[in-house]
């Protein structure tokens, strides 16, 4: 019974060891994809400013299509009221190309790298967060 | 509400499970981690069956690094005595020969009333008849009493009675209880020529059947009262 015991609270151990680290990965790795996904853009912005371009369009799509195969993965570890402003961003992002409103568009790209910046930093593992 | 639906289940299996790892002790019986323990898993779990936008995982974590926390909490308690104090303290002496001990009952915020009231919980309604009284751990009061008042009991009397054993279900609700039948080194056939001796045809007509080392038995059957009755030849390995 004393095994039985140490081998429950074995499995236990590795299973949190495991969520820990799936969690720090799959979260690190969409909101990176994220973020990346929002430079491209920027730097699509830099080189020309017009949205309605092929290039743009595919960008944007990129953005999306990601976001919407992370968002899935995430939902099972982190709160969703947390990465929602994401999502509604993105959603935003769509209209702005579609009636080519720069302005409009560099914000919610901010506000997206923002969002993810401040969530990844939110959920490493700190002093500061543990406090 | 599917979703709300099939997360309270999902929830209430785990919070099973991890009070079943921490074991059989009910609230009275819980040291003060324990208590804490239960107290915050009862309001964890409640989080994410509530909030739907809160993964499952967000409730789950926690319970499950409680429990390993209580593991390793109960493993040190048991190594070290010094840690087991300093975690659930020790027993104090509220009541000695000389009376109540005041300086106790400061250091563990009792009043009066309340040791009334847990002398009265164990059967002792002054405390002139108890010797000592204990406040364990748990927070119960173990109670010695003074000789006189003390439960007379077979030693003391110098009676000879014969041990008592712990009775062995045989049918339950009618149903054989097919692993206590062997532990009792009985077979189907023998309960069946028990209870037709008894005046039950069958199994599913017997409410409960029970059977103790000594041989002594007990039967009722369905619809019927119940009555005690020896059996021989019933040798049980307690």
């Amino acid at each position: 019974m004393k095994v039985f015991h140490y081998i429950n609270f074995g499995i236990i151990f590795l299973f949190l060891v495991a969520i820990c680290v799936i969690e720090d990965v799959v979260v690190n790795n969409s909101l990176t994809q994220t973020q990346y996904d929002c430079f491209q853009i920027e730097r699509q912005l830099e080189r020309d400013e017009t949205l309605n371009s092929m290039q743009m369009a595919l960008l944007v799509d990129n953005l999306e299509y990601h976001w919407d195969n992370n968002e899935s993965s995430l939902c099972y570890l982190v709160n969703h009221k947390s990465i929602q402003e994401i999502g509604m961003e993105i959603s935003k992002i769509k209209s702005y190309v579609a009636n080519n409103d720069v302005e409009a568009l560099k914000v919610s790209i901010e506000t997206i790298k923002y969002c993810c910046h401040s969530y990844l930093h939110f959920m490493g593992a700190s002093v500061h967060n543990i406090l | 509400m599917l979703t709300i639906v099939a997360r309270s289940i999902i929830i209430y299996i785990i919070v099973l499970l991890v009070f079943r790892l921490m074991g059989k002790r009910q609230i009275g019986q819980m040291q003060p981690f324990e208590l804490v323990l239960t107290l915050i898993i009862a309001d964890l779990a409640t989080i994410p069956m509530a909030e739907v936008s809160v993964p499952v995982l967000h409730g789950v974590i926690p319970l499950l690094t409680l429990s390993i926390v209580h593991f390793v909490l109960t493993l040190l308690t048991k190594k070290s005595t010094i840690f087991s104090r300093v975690i659930s303290g020790k027993p104090v002496i509220i009541i000695n020969p000389h009376g109540l001990d005041y300086k106790a009952m400061k250091q563990l915020n009792l009043t009066i009333d309340d040791i009334m009231a847990a002398l009265r919980n164990c059967g002792y309604f002054s405390i002139s008849q108890v010797q000592y009284a204990i406040m364990e751990t748990s927070g119960k009061v173990s109670v010695l009493p003074k000789a006189e008042y003390s439960p007379a009991t077979n030693g003391a009397l110098e009676l000879d009675e014969q041990e008592s054993f712990v009775p062995i279900t045989l049918i339950n609700e009618g149903k054989l209880m097919e692993d206590n039948v062997k532990f009792a080194r009985l077979d189907k056939d023998k309960v069946i020529e028990i209870i037709n001796q008894q005046g039950a045809k069958r199994i599913k007509d017997v409410l409960i059947l029970t059977i103790d080392k000594a041989g002594e038995a007990y039967i009722q059957p369905i619809g019927s009262e119940g009555k005690s009755f020896k059996t021989k030849s019933l040798v049980v390995e307690a």
